[in-house]
């Protein structure tokens, strides 16, 4: 029996009006929510996705404009006036969004924020919301919501942050909620907590829901139907087991094969150990300066061992917190820690900056984030030289730029583009610049602090193939630290599993994929891997 | 699907660096365009226009004082004809129409006798007339005998565009150099503002821990301070000078300077660029001079921009009070401060400095303004 | 929070100790002295006024014996005005200057934070051009070129309003206005900044998703973030104005304690310098933990323990 869609969105078009012109975000797309089912936008960064929710629900920046029509039950939302448009945000369509953090005022009590919306579209008296809330924290499993209920935003951890903003969206019993990427910025144990608490609820109220999120797996799991989109269009939809089964578009059969492939051999048992770090120890200490709160000390990293043969790949993973980054940096002597650290025979653990400078070109580091660790104000030549200018001082300028143009080379950069600066790149591009500068001095270990999270998925698996090429010619040792469990599989043959601080477990990557032993693993792999269906999909 | 490799035929081979899109952004900034042009004007009028004023900025006219501006030359035509008429009248002779030209001014005489060429010396004797000659009609030297000539006196004639001032200077003579010394009090002062500044920020933001608390107690012990209460005593103690004005404004800008490049070192320092580098191996000096100077630039740059409209505020309010500059030198400060006890009867006295001052003040601020748009550029 | 109030004030002993001790030093030596700007006295009164003054003791001396009454209270005899103490002088004159201050810093307070919002919330409009041109006029005129123009002009020329002096409501308005009108132009460019910011947050588009009035977003989302730096900028605002302003007071011909300062540091009288310097020091350090406090209550994520 055919039902008349909750959310029809015909031709529409989003436009930004910027210094360097007019910016066509979204081309002309269509849309269908039916009542009580989940739709799932897909797409990469910059495809339009999220873009579309904000034409529809009224909350374009200043210089964006919509036209064509999203029409809610056969209202007309886009051009809608603002007085009409409140009477359908937050009471009949609701939104959470991406930033748990900034999401929800700071100044404010959980409670109030909650019960403001309850206020203002259901007429309740101030008592009356307040009780509705803490049911609602109740509903969305925040513990003790009655004395929770007058926290601020900042007292609570990202997950709970996001469970008071579902609490808000359900407050006025929508008929439709659009989550924006709800789950992107939280650690995989919680987003898994958060998915299932969505699929709960869902069941439990039968409100439709649109999922926008640029991970296939969620996509898979948890939706009915879904939209592929790129560059401001939608390339494919249809039924989410359908298209993943026989993808048409070469987009969406891109995207599907994005899962980094391959394996890593384990290494020869007689290779040497080239970096090893004994019950190392980094505690960093509470009371700063007059103003800031003593919060006593952290143990981000609480005796832990590793040892790094020649060749091998060590995969750290854990989620935010563990003190993996932390026990990276330990190890390359970046952060003061105890415990001892020896490179080859050498013993470095008091190694001061002097005694490691002539080490550092052996010892590189390769970071997460490709737009904050090139400097804005220096070429990519300056970039990628700068080592080289450290380490080999006699070296001329004309030499520094040959070896410059050979590096670029070698991680598949066009080597005329060094005159450039680092805003002028994509993500990936300045992943392989950031690359290019470690692989120049030649080093012996790299270690690679998330180098892929930042990154889209299709451009993550390149980076991937590129950093296995480079492990093979050069013969390095991979130190890989990452919470993306996909990548360090294909990526490490030695698995160590990091929380607060501490190894959870360890061990070759097939045991722990396959067989992990701990719970905590167990809860990991459970949250990351296509494994258990979330939900079932909607019968019409 | 392309790798992200591949680069468009199209794209130069030489990058944009952030400071030539910067530069850009600038230029597209009418506003602070204009500003530039403005700042540029009066910096330049500062500089040379005292040489180019035919009045020097100290010298007194005491036949002058607190003259009106005025396009036309002193003394105005109406106030010639009846001096020229008067001197005359003691020679006695008829006196035909008396006719000013520029600097010389002619009146036919006549008279029963013949004119007897000493006459002259009335002429001669008057403050304002001086190179006396009796001429012929056709402009000769007068005939032998003849009854009627031609009278012909120079007069100096002045131009005082802006008026004069309450001794009788030149008032536009003295706005030059007043946007002389003010430009260059304030930019002086910022700059000194400026080392001091940012050397002290730097080292406090890039040792950190306790080195840095204890620098920037200091700075707060001094933000305490009135500024009022150090220039004061500074100018006390060593007497008005010019130097000394400017290393005492500079000497209370500092602090702010100090904190905002401190608190930019911060930032940078957690930059992962910064650890990047450090992973290089790249020693302290070299991080500091390669990538946090540079990338603090930024903040900097339009602080600076800040600060001398400030100075020269400060500088003005010091002269206001009589603490400035000494005299003959003068400063759009002095000048208003003149202006304002003059006021009444004399506005153009306030009028002319304000306007300068407030002309320069504002072109500053866009100039700021747009900098700040241009470095940091966000939706306006 | 109590035990952080209490820390602070006794952070300031030590601060006011070294203001004053600079201070003291700085102006002592200066040469000249508050007896040169008088005809030549006789030298046996010159004798004695030395001595009753302590003049005749070594620097370090006198310096001891000022801490001493400073601790007291006592911020010893003015030089030049010999029949007053510095405490009268500041009981007559404090009063005064707190009045201009304090109303000059409501008014300021009150306009500048609503046409910053105006023009925040109306950006780009002729509303928005109008008040930062304003607000940019107002800042760099100085305040010894607005205060002659307005006494002139009103008080001379309309002869609305008394041209100076102190006494009546009407005396009032124009050292007021003339106080007022810079810092109406800083606090209207800071909020404006910060409205500006505050409504491109994030928590800001959560209030417009969920449907709530845009009076709500504003008055309660956008504003309260948005007076944080206008807060911040009070402290050393409010100390300076309640200290009065020298020009304003000098023009105005008002009786507060703004003139002191200079007339003191001129005419070398010592201990009104020194009491100006510790009674602006004071208030400093008082405002400043003023805002710390209003600001701790209005973000509750900087809380001092």
């Amino acid at each position: 029996m055919s039902q008349e869609a909750i959310l029809q969105v015909r031709d529409l078009h989003v436009e930004f009006e910027t210094n360097d012109g007019t910016v066509h975000a979204v081309r002309g797309i269509d849309l269908d929510v039916m009542p009580g089912e989940t739709v799932a936008i897909v797409g990469e960064s910059g495809s339009g996705k999220s873009q579309t929710t904000m034409a529809i629900m009224g909350l374009l920046a200043s210089n964006g404009r919509a036209r064509g029509s999203a029409k809610y039950r056969g209202q007309e939302l886009i051009g809608l006036p603002e007085r009409k448009l409140n009477r359908v945000r937050g009471e009949k369509i609701t939104m959470i969004f991406q930033e748990p953090m900034t999401s929800l005022d700071p100044l404010y009590r959980i409670g109030r924020q909650i019960a403001e919306p309850i206020i203002h579209h259901r007429g309740l008296s101030a008592k009356a919301a307040r009780a509705r809330a803490i049911e609602l924290l109740d509903l969305v499993g925040i513990p003790d919501p009655a004395r929770r209920i007058d926290s601020y935003p900042h007292e609570l951890s990202g997950g709970q942050r996001q469970r008071v903003m579902i609490a808000m969206a359900l407050a006025n019993d929508p008929d439709m909620l659009i989550a924006d990427e709800p789950t992107t910025a939280l650690d995989v144990t919680i987003q898994a907590q958060i998915l299932a608490l969505l699929a709960d609820l869902q069941k439990k109220l039968g409100m439709a829901i649109a999922f926008i999120t640029h991970d296939l797996g969620i996509v898979k799991r948890f939706a009915d139907r879904v939209y592929v989109m790129r560059g401001g269009e939608v390339v494919e939809q249809g039924a989410t087991a359908a298209l993943f089964a026989a993808p048409q578009h070469p987009y969406t059969k891109m995207l599907l094969a994005a899962e980094p492939t391959g394996r890593k051999q384990p290494v020869a048992a007689g290779e040497p150990t080239l970096l090893e770090g004994r019950d190392v120890e980094v505690v960093f200490g509470g009371g700063g300066g007059w103003f800031t709160r003593s919060a006593g000390e952290v143990r981000a990293v609480d005796g832990v061992s590793v040892a790094l043969r020649r060749g091998q790949t060590i995969g750290i993973v854990g989620e935010s917190g563990s003190g993996k980054s932390t026990l990276g940096r330990a190890l390359l002597r970046l952060l003061p820690s105890e415990g001892t650290v020896r490179f080859g025979d050498k013993d470095i653990s008091g190694a001061d900056k002097r005694a490691m400078r002539p080490l550092r070109r052996q010892l590189q580091l390769v970071f997460q984030d490709p737009f904050g660790s090139l400097s804005p104000r220096m070429t990519v030549g300056q970039v990628v030289t700068e080592g080289l200018k450290v380490h080999e001082p006699g070296l001329p300028a004309r030499e520094r730029d040959r070896r410059a143009i050979e590096a670029l080379k070698e991680v598949g950069l066009d080597p005329a583009m060094r005159n450039r600066y680092p805003h002028e790149f994509s993500g990936g591009q300045r992943q392989r610049i950031a690359i290019a500068r470690a692989m120049i001095l030649k080093p012996s270990v790299v270690v690679l602090d998330e180098p892929t999270s930042a990154l889209d998925r299709s451009v993550q698996k390149q980076i991937v193939d590129l950093l296995r090429d480079l492990q093979k010619a050069h013969g390095l040792s991979y130190l890989f630290i990452s919470h993306d469990l996909a990548v360090v599989r294909a990526m490490a043959d030695h698995i160590i599993v990091m929380k607060s601080g501490r190894i959870v477990e360890e061990g070759p990557t097939d045991a722990i994929f396959d067989a992990p032993r701990e719970p905590y693993t167990q809860a990991l792999m459970a949250a990351a891997i296509d494994g258990t269906p979330f939900r079932q999909a909607v019968q019409t | 699907m392309t790798t992200d490799t591949a680069i468009p035929a199209e794209f130069p081979p030489a990058g944009r660096s952030l400071g030539q899109d910067a530069w850009l952004r600038l230029r597209r900034n009418r506003a602070a365009v204009a500003s530039a042009i403005v700042l540029l004007l009066l910096a330049f009028a500062g500089i040379v226009g005292p040489y180019l004023t035919p009045h020097a900025y100290d010298r007194i006219y005491p036949q002058y004082v607190r003259a009106p501006a005025s396009l036309e030359a002193y003394p105005k035509e109406d106030a010639i004809v009846p001096a020229f008429q008067r001197v005359l009248e003691r020679a006695r002779v008829e006196i035909g129409e008396v006719e000013v030209s520029g600097t010389t001014v002619r009146a036919p005489v006549s008279s029963g006798e013949p004119l007897d060429p000493r006459i002259v010396r009335y002429v001669d004797r008057s403050d304002l007339f001086s190179n006396a000659r009796l001429e012929g009609e056709d402009g000769n030297a007068l005939a032998e005998g003849a009854t009627s000539g031609v009278m012909v006196a120079n007069v100096q004639r002045l131009r005082f565009l802006f008026g004069t001032d309450a001794n009788g200077r030149d008032l536009l003579s003295r706005i030059l150099i007043g946007i002389r010394i003010s430009l260059a009090i304030g930019v002086l002062a910022s700059t000194m503002a400026l080392l001091l500044g940012v050397t002290y920020g730097a080292i406090a933001g890039y040792l950190g821990g306790r080195i840095d608390n204890v620098m920037m107690r200091v700075v707060d012990i001094l933000y305490s301070l009135p500024f009022i209460f150090f220039v004061i005593l500074l100018v006390v103690f060593f007497g008005r000078s010019f130097v000394l004005i400017f290393i005492a404004i500079g000497c209370t800008e500092w602090l702010d300077m100090a904190r905002i490049v401190r608190g930019q070192t911060l930032t940078i320092k957690r930059q992962e660029y910064v650890q990047a580098a450090e992973a290089l191996g790249v020693s302290d000096a070299g991080i500091v001079r390669r990538h946090i100077i540079p990338n603090a630039l930024g903040p900097v740059v339009v602080f600076v921009t800040l600060l001398v409209p400030k100075a020269i505020l400060l500088e003005s309010l010091l002269s206001f009070l009589g603490l400035g500059v000494q005299e003959p030198l003068t400063s759009l400060g002095l000048l208003i401060a003149e202006g304002a006890s003059n006021m009444r009867g004399a506005a153009w006295l306030l009028i002319y400095p304000a306007v300068t001052l407030t002309a320069i003040l504002f072109a500053l601020n866009f100039l700021g303004d747009g900098l700040r748009d241009a470095l940091d550029p966000k939706d306006r | 929070m109590f035990g952080y109030v209490l820390r602070r004030l006794a952070g300031a002993v030590p601060t006011l100790f070294i203001i004053v001790t600079i201070a003291f030093f700085m102006i002592r030596l200066a040469p000249g002295g508050p007896f040169d700007l008088e005809r030549a006295l006789d030298p046996l009164i010159m004798q004695n006024l030395e001595r009753a003054f302590n003049f005749d003791k070594p620097l370090w001396q006198q310096y001891l014996i000022y801490l001493g009454n400073l601790a007291q209270g006592d911020l010893g005899p003015s030089f030049t005005r010999r029949d007053f103490t510095v405490n009268d002088l500041f009981r007559t004159g404090l009063p005064v200057s707190i009045q201009l201050g304090g109303l000059a810093l409501a008014i300021a307070l009150v306009v500048g934070v609503f046409l910053g919002a105006l023009a925040a919330l109306r950006q780009n409009s002729w509303v928005d051009y109008m008040v930062v041109g304003t607000a940019t006029f107002g800042i760099t005129i100085p305040t010894f070129v607005i205060a002659p123009t307005l006494s002139l002009f009103f008080g001379v020329m309309m002869g609305w309003l008394p041209a100076g002096g102190w006494g009546t409501w009407r005396h009032m308005v124009l050292p007021i206005a003339t106080l007022a009108l810079p810092q109406i132009a800083i606090i209207a460019r800071l909020t404006r900044g910060a409205t500006i910011e505050a409504l491109r947050s994030n928590h800001v588009r959560t209030a417009r998703a969920y449907g709530l009035p845009s009076y709500v977003v504003v008055g309660v989302h956008a504003l309260r973030g948005a007076i944080l730096p206008v807060v911040s900028y009070l402290g050393p605002t409010a100390a300076a104005l309640l200290t009065g302003s020298v020009v304003v007071e000098t023009i105005f011909g008002i009786p507060g304690i703004g003139r002191y300062f200079v007339q003191g540091a001129l005419g070398r009288d010592y201990t009104l310098v020194m009491g100006t310097v510790v009674v602006i020091a004071c208030f400093v350090i008082l405002f400043n933990l003023i805002v710390d406090i209003l600001y701790a209550w209005l973000d509750p994520r900087v809380r001092y323990d």
